[in-house]
């Protein structure tokens, strides 16, 4: 247990992580996220894949609609525009891979500002219907246009690492693993300096921010510069991935998984981020895996259960938005303080 | 000491008896799940028929699905799952999307060969795709296989095609296009529209401008079909309306209603109630289960039964279960008898089984009905 934590200093206060137990679950945690690939079969590494492209995106959306308080449904559209840049360049130039990924970062960044200008005259639901509108006019583009393979998309080769060619979950786990917890190392510090604190200011009021001192429209278009970055590298990441990205590949329902995603795991939270990404991929994964559990019972299970299982994952969605509206971070949270306190509060 | 090598004996017995692993990623739930449910029993009800008369053999056949949702991540999430827990020798995939995405993969593994729900065009290429197959014709050999009936029973006549804006919709035109002036067929209109669209008017009107004396949809399920009919019934058209495979499914015409009557398309199996001639594995079906089968259960029913032809006819010639053997063995199938599920003996010389008829929607018996012979093109 522990009474509390003595903070001697501004830095002090301002640290990601305040007490020496954190920093051991930390590195605890970083050496099981490198162990996995050695001990977990493909399954488990593509999902760990998978799920790491998602909280990268989750987490650029965070930053948007969690800490600016912009609502945003382009985010699939976004990671579209990476997606389609890292093809590009890995079919017609054959850049190395992490240059692929920062370029269609700041492409993707700088189609986000442009998205992002109407976010100074409106706001909440109407700033959502224009990221649609945006994102209608990016699925355009993406199937039209010759440069992106018009409706049969483009087939990539894989991305290259001295001559080995990460073809594979198991070594693409190398490029995704570490890029998505840097970039979520990057978001978490990044509400520790100004620009940050200026978004979480305007998320709060944006007329007492903008009192403040803050530039509204440059701080907004900031963070839509930020989040489309996000959504750009994992989009990127996305590609090579799969490595064919079609038109269909990033549709509107994906834009909602991703704004479903935040609010699950907890808006405004890094932790909730992760969460609610981890949770919206793997659940209905895990779902699945009851209902093979259940086969040597129930005659053809997966056919008879599947729908009902898209209904538990529906609910447990509305369950969790009813029982914990802070979301999965929240609950965390709680879990935490219990220990804190433990054994002589329960 | 005779016990160990009773033992062995046995260890080896089971070994060369071991099942043969059918996976499969079915779209059981999402937007094409009225087709995954099909499939899925198609594939059960044919592995059945095989296991009960003692399997491969010796080898029963294994299936083992997972839904996808119809997403290509889910379906390749499956992929996964089912080739890391069993030793996979045939696979069926859900979609385009995920045929193209797992290609590299299979051609890794080299252990399988794969079909799926998808007759998209690029895929019956066998350089590109040396272990994939489509248990039918392609979509742009569904666009020649209605031509070449247009071209009989009217020549020089004109010809619209109407197609949703997907990687699905556009599949056949350019090629169709192409095919039509060949086949001395004029194409006076070409009309996209955009997915999931349901207000057709303003299309329909271009139509009716074009008049064309046949329409051709591609790339829908449904809607907006019977909409765009039904306007350009009520507008004094007379042109004739067909469709591609999705679409030819009875119970989904009979939901057309009125715009049903005198549908027709291409359709390269034969229909559940069809009785014409002998066909046994037909007859076998409708005693299995008495009730209507869709079209998709017999794309899954076929697809399983040539899948493991091909093993059957790899085992006999005593190779080794790789994929390019079981592909090899695929295209050595000539003038195959399917039981009746097609009504004319098949060969696989590509990637393909470029064959299908034109069936006809009666509304009095609520039936698709033949309206051609059977068409085979390439001959």
């Amino acid at each position: 247990m522990r009474i509390g934590t003595l903070k001697l200093s501004y830095a002090a206060d301002e640290s990601l992580f305040d007490t020496k137990v954190q920093w051991v679950w930390l590195a605890l945690l970083a050496v099981s996220l490198v162990l996995l690939p050695f001990v977990a079969g493909p399954y488990w590494i593509y999902m760990a894949c998978l799920v790491a492209i998602n909280v990268a995106s989750a987490t650029g959306l965070n930053i948007l609609t969690g800490y600016t308080g912009l609502v945003s449904l382009g985010q699939a559209a976004f990671m579209g525009v990476g997606a389609y840049t890292v093809a590009v360049l890995e079919i017609r130039v054959g850049t190395p891979f992490f240059i692929n990924l920062l370029v269609a970062g700041a492409m993707t960044a700088s189609v986000g500002v442009i998205v992002g200008i109407p976010s100074l005259r409106v706001k909440g639901l109407y700033l959502a219907i224009a990221t649609i509108g945006a994102s209608m006019i990016l699925h355009f583009v993406f199937a039209h246009w010759e440069l992106t393979g018009g409706t049969r998309g483009l087939s990539m080769p894989p991305a290259h690492f001295f001559g080995i060619a990460l073809d594979q979950p198991h070594k693409l786990y190398w490029l995704i693993m570490p890029v998505t917890a840097l970039m979520v190392l990057g978001a978490a510090n990044l509400f520790r300096t100004r620009v940050g604190r200026a978004f979480i200011a305007i998320r709060d009021r944006d007329i007492s921010a903008e009192v403040l001192g803050i530039p509204l429209l440059q701080t907004k278009l900031t963070s839509f510069a930020l989040s489309s970055f996000y959504a750009g590298v994992a989009g990127g990441l996305w590609a090579y991935f799969f490595r064919v990205v079609t038109p269909e590949s990033f549709p509107l329902i994906n834009s909602i998984f991703y704004l479903a995603a935040i609010i699950v795991g907890g808006m405004g939270t890094i932790l909730g981020g992760i969460l609610g990404a981890a949770f919206m991929t793997l659940v209905p994964e895990v779902l699945k895996l009851v209902v093979g559990w259940l086969t040597p019972w129930v005659p053809d299970a997966l056919s008879l259960l599947a729908p009902i299982r898209t209904i538990v994952f529906g609910a447990l969605i509305v369950g969790f938005l009813i029982f914990e509206p802070q979301g999965l971070a929240e609950i965390w949270q709680r879990i935490r303080r219990f220990f804190h306190l433990w054994p002589f509060r329960t | 000491m005779a016990g160990l090598a009773l033992g062995a004996v046995e260890a080896r017995a089971q070994a060369s008896n071991e099942d043969i692993v059918l996976g499969g990623s079915i779209p059981l739930t999402g937007v094409f799940a009225f087709a995954g449910v099909g499939i899925h029993a198609g594939i059960q009800d044919y592995l059945k028929i095989v296991n009960d008369a003692g399997g491969i053999k010796g080898h029963k056949i294994k299936y083992v699905a997972e839904d996808t949702g119809y997403k290509v991540d889910a379906s390749v999430a499956a992929f996964n799952k089912i080739t890391s827990q069993e030793k996979v020798t045939l696979y069926y995939g859900d979609s385009t999307g995920f045929a193209k995405t797992i290609n590299p993969e299979l051609e890794r593994k080299g252990t399988m060969i794969m079909a799926g729900a998808s007759f998209a065009s690029e895929l019956n290429d066998p350089k590109k795709y040396p272990l994939q197959f489509l248990p039918g014709p392609d979509y742009t050999e569904m666009f020649g296989i209605l031509m070449r009936h247009i071209a009989k029973e009217k020549p020089g006549a004109s010809v619209a095609f109407v197609y949703s804006d997907t990687e699905f919709g556009r599949d056949p035109i350019a090629p169709g296009e192409k095919l039509a002036n060949e086949l001395g067929l004029k194409v006076v209109e070409k009309i996209v529209t955009p997915p999931g669209s349901v207000d057709v008017s303003t299309e329909v009107l271009k139509l009716r401008r074009a008049r064309p004396d046949y329409t051709i949809f591609h790339g829908y399920v449904l809607a907006p079909i019977p909409e765009f009919i039904q306007q350009a019934k009520q507008m004094g058209m007379q042109s004739r309306f067909m469709g591609t495979f999705w679409s030819m499914d009875n119970s989904m015409v009979e939901k057309m209603g009125e715009a049903a009557d005198g549908f027709m398309g291409v359709m390269p199996y034969r229909y559940y109630y069809d009785k014409e001639g002998t066909s046994p594995m037909l007859d076998k079906i409708r005693q299995m289960r008495p009730e209507y089968q869709s079209t998709a259960y017999m794309q899954g029913f076929l697809t399983a039964m040539l899948m493991t032809e091909a093993v059957k006819r790899t085992l006999d010639a005593g190779k080794e279960l790789t994929g390019a053997n079981m592909k090899a063995s695929l295209n050595s199938i000539k003038d195959f008898d399917t039981g009746g599920i097609i009504g004319v003996p098949i060969s696989i010389p590509g990637n393909s089984v470029p064959v299908g008829r034109i069936y006809r929607f009666d509304a009095k018996q609520k039936q698709m009905l033949p309206a051609s012979d059977w068409i085979q093109l390439g001959t």
